[in-house]
């Protein structure tokens, strides 16, 4: 059974709202930029893609993740028709970090934070008067996890309608544990190059309403989700295995009944690093076989950076409004493409124009191994 | 509205506290907290090992025991052994924890101020990660079924309870191992504003399951999960569960919950009310999964003592002999334990009903087959 997506919302370092994302990504513009919040001289990598709204360089606020989450729910629900008051709809947000950052402030600098607001819930309450809110902290798949969550709680009829979120923010100890695990510092990510580096964070929200399918309620959706798969690959606390991702993406395209030769466009995860780019090529190449060539590949993260739990579901709304505009955004900085990847067909450099896409598939995989992968077509028509 | 899980049932506990190795241990502690000096912190390294942890934090090691002696106990995992004799990827897992990464995170910030991120362990990367500790659970046991995070504040081992079966009621997974676990340090102790001793050190672990998969390999289930409900209020959420002010059989209340003080008390005087957190301390994310230990304790024991089946607490009757549902109806609200995390002052209140498991209230083979049949869907 399939799900209406009624509604969408989004904030991250390239622009706030989804047409404003959107325009952005197809234009090439990317949220790259040199370190804002933390003070650069305690590591060797200097960039990030973050969304500019502190007071100051080198200063920081506590609750800015949650901010955004809040801005990018009331986007969607607004679309959706919902308005401000969510007292009757579930919210599931997946997140990697939560606020983790606001607690790193309060614990070594001492600025006041609520420790009860590490998780979303409180402030969704205030704000939408929601209580039936679901925090999941699930690494850099969390909000296609929360989507699979949401589809299963339509499926089952269980809910009507279910508001699925993601969000995320740099924080310290991650950017500094990963600076101190790369190799040469990476100075912008660049998904799939053979050049690549490693992975840069950014900070962004994404949010979408999703509904029961009702007849004649087609028209109005932004897309249609057909399924979510959601696995654990339980072999490596970090490193991503290939037979895991694979699992994943034959078990979405099986519960949505596709195979690899519907798909017209894949949102690859992409985050640049050695590893993932690796093991996700592989896996989709031995998923897709001769189908490889077929779909438009592209992978966002090189002008968003790696905005974690978030990544998927914004991944996915670009997805549905290249649906539904037939505009692909490219992958930008992908000069040669590693050795498991040269037989995709990448947007490259500009956006690409193709009227006829119809099916897409969005990766989304994190630390511990937790893959999701969704598949989504295009409304109506 | 109500939204039952569907046929679920707890076919296994895991603990992993100091001075408590058993539900029926945990329910007698709660009842009749000890006075004196505190027990010794849990060992984990004697459940699990020494070697292959050290850069593992204090809460994944917790877990780990749990989760081990759950699926132990739930005859997932022999007792020579650690490989699940299920395939893994029928298993899924659910952990809670809302402090537990919140050391690795500060700490790391504060040594990044002090002097750079080069002098920083690589070992701590996988920390940072919320995830970590429902990963290792994982990894550990080849669990590769869905594998889930909640960090949802006071009611978030509750609701981990209620993913765990919703997973289940989806068809994702045939079982999940759903674990709840906190633990104390400088960084929580100060984030708290709470002292070491006020705060749980400790872990607890369900094995919820598909009935018919726990009838198909014979397992033999502790509890029914009745349903779950998350409301703004106590009061709303117990009504949401025990319409019309019906008396379940023992109420297990939020945290350090007072009577009186948050107006009008939800639950007759007469039921029996616990307090997990007074014998194990504040337990946060940990909570809902601890009460879900004490109540299949209460139920062992209610079992026991009402006289109405065989048994409780011997493994007498195995769960396939009687089926799930092998009661006409849910069993009489006074036979039920409604577990109630978070209060008025928090985000949301989570409730939920732990039910007799079957073989205890219609011990009847001549009708097991034909129920069993009906809760096979």
């Amino acid at each position: 059974m399939s799900q209406l997506v009624t509604g969408a919302g989004a904030v991250a370092s390239v622009g706030e709202g989804v047409d404003e994302v959107f325009r952005a990504l197809c234009a090439g513009t990317s949220g790259l930029g040199e370190l804002r919040g933390f003070d650069r001289e305690r590591y060797r990598t200097r960039h990030a893609y973050e969304i500019d709204d502190r007071p100051a360089p080198g200063t920081d606020l506590p609750g800015r993740a949650t901010d955004w989450l809040l801005r990018a729910v009331g986007e969607a629900a607004a679309q959706a028709g919902l308005g401000e008051d969510l007292s009757d709809v579930p919210v599931l947000v997946g997140t990697g970090l939560r606020e983790l950052r606001s607690a790193e402030l309060a614990w070594r600098d001492g600025t006041p934070f609520d420790i009860g607001r590490l998780h979303f819930g409180t402030a969704l309450r205030t704000r939408f008067g929601a209580v039936r809110t679901h925090t999941f902290s699930g690494a850099c798949s969390a909000s296609l996890y929360a989507l699979a969550l949401a589809a299963d709680l339509l499926t089952t009829g269980a809910e009507d309608t279910v508001v699925v979120a993601g969000v995320d923010t740099l924080t310290e100890s991650m950017y500094g544990l990963l600076d101190r695990v790369n190799g040469e510092p990476p100075d912008r990510l660049r998904p799939f190059d053979r050049d690549r580096r490693g992975v840069l964070m950014g900070d962004g929200a994404a949010a979408v309403v999703l509904r029961r399918e009702e007849p004649g309620a087609e028209t109005r959706a932004l897309g249609r989700v057909r399924a979510v798969s959601m696995n654990c690959d339980a072999t490596h606390v970090t490193a991503p295995d290939p037979q895991g991702i694979a699992r994943a993406v034959h078990e979405a395209q099986w519960r949505a009944g596709v195979k690899p030769g519907d798909i017209d466009l894949v949102l690859l995860h992409g985050t640049g690093t050695q590893l993932n780019d690796a093991a996700e090529a592989a896996a989709i190449a031995e998923v897709f076989g001769r189908e490889v060539s077929g779909p438009l590949m592209t992978a966002i993260k090189c002008m968003t950076g790696h905005t974690s739990g978030g990544s998927g579901l914004l991944s996915l709304i670009v997805a549905l409004e290249s649906l539904a505009s037939g505009r692909v955004p490219p992958t930008l900085g992908l000069a040669e493409p590693l050795p498991e990847a040269e037989a995709f067909r990448f947007v490259r450099e500009e956006a690409r124009e193709d009227g006829d896409l119809r099916v897409a598939q969005i990766d989304a995989f994190g630390f511990g191994g937790v893959n999701a992968v969704a598949i989504v077509e295009r409304a109506g028509r | 509205m109500t939204h039952g899980p569907g046929e679920v049932v707890v076919t296994g506990v895991g603990l992993a506290l100091p001075g408590v190795g058993t539900p029926e241990a945990l329910l007698r502690r709660t009842a009749c907290p000890v006075t004196g000096p505190a027990p010794e912190p849990f060992d984990t390294g004697a459940r699990i090992g020494r070697r292959g942890h050290r850069y593992k934090d204090r809460a994944t090691r917790l877990a780990l025991c749990a989760a081990l002696e759950a699926l132990r106990n739930a005859d997932l995992i022999p007792s020579d052994g650690e490989e699940v004799t299920v395939p893994g990827d029928t298993v899924g897992v659910v952990a809670s924890s809302n402090l537990g990464n919140l050391d690795t995170a500060c700490l790391t910030a504060a040594a990044i101020a002090e002097r750079s991120a080069l002098d920083l362990s690589p070992m701590s990367l996988p920390n940072a990660s919320s995830n970590v500790i429902a990963s290792w659970v994982a990894i550990r046991h080849g669990l590769r079924g869905p594998n889930l995070m909640l960090c949802n504040g006071a009611t978030s081992g509750l609701d981990a309870v209620h993913w765990g079966a919703a997973l289940v009621a989806a068809g994702r997974v045939r079982r999940a191992v759903v674990i709840g676990v906190e633990t104390h340090n400088a960084v929580v102790e100060d984030l708290l504003g709470r002292s070491a001793g006020e705060l749980l050190d400790g872990a607890a672990a369900v094995v919820v399951e598909g009935a018919r998969w726990a009838g198909a390999r014979g397992a033999r289930a502790v509890a029914v999960l009745g349903p779950y409900e998350r409301r703004a209020g106590l009061g709303g959420c117990v009504e949401a569960l025990l319409p019309d002010g019906a008396a379940p059989g023992v109420w297990f209340t939020p945290e350090r919950y007072a009577e009186g003080l948050a107006g009008a008390v939800p639950v007759p005087g007469a039921v029996p009310r616990y307090d997990v957190t007074g014998a194990v301390g504040r337990a946060s994310g940990a909570l809902g999964v601890l009460q879900c230990a004490a109540a299949v304790g209460w139920l062992a024991r209610a079992g026991t003592g009402a006289g109405t089946g065989p048994g409780a607490g011997t493994g007498s009757a195995a769960f396939e002999a009687a089926g799930p549902g092998a009661a006409p109806g849910p069993a009489p609200a006074f036979r039920q334990a409604l577990i109630t995390s978070g209060d008025d002052t928090a985000d949301a209140v989570a409730g939920l009903l732990l039910r007799p498991a079957p073989d205890r209230c219609a011990p009847h083979p001549a009708r097991a087959a034909l129920i069993s049949m009906e809760c096979s869907r």
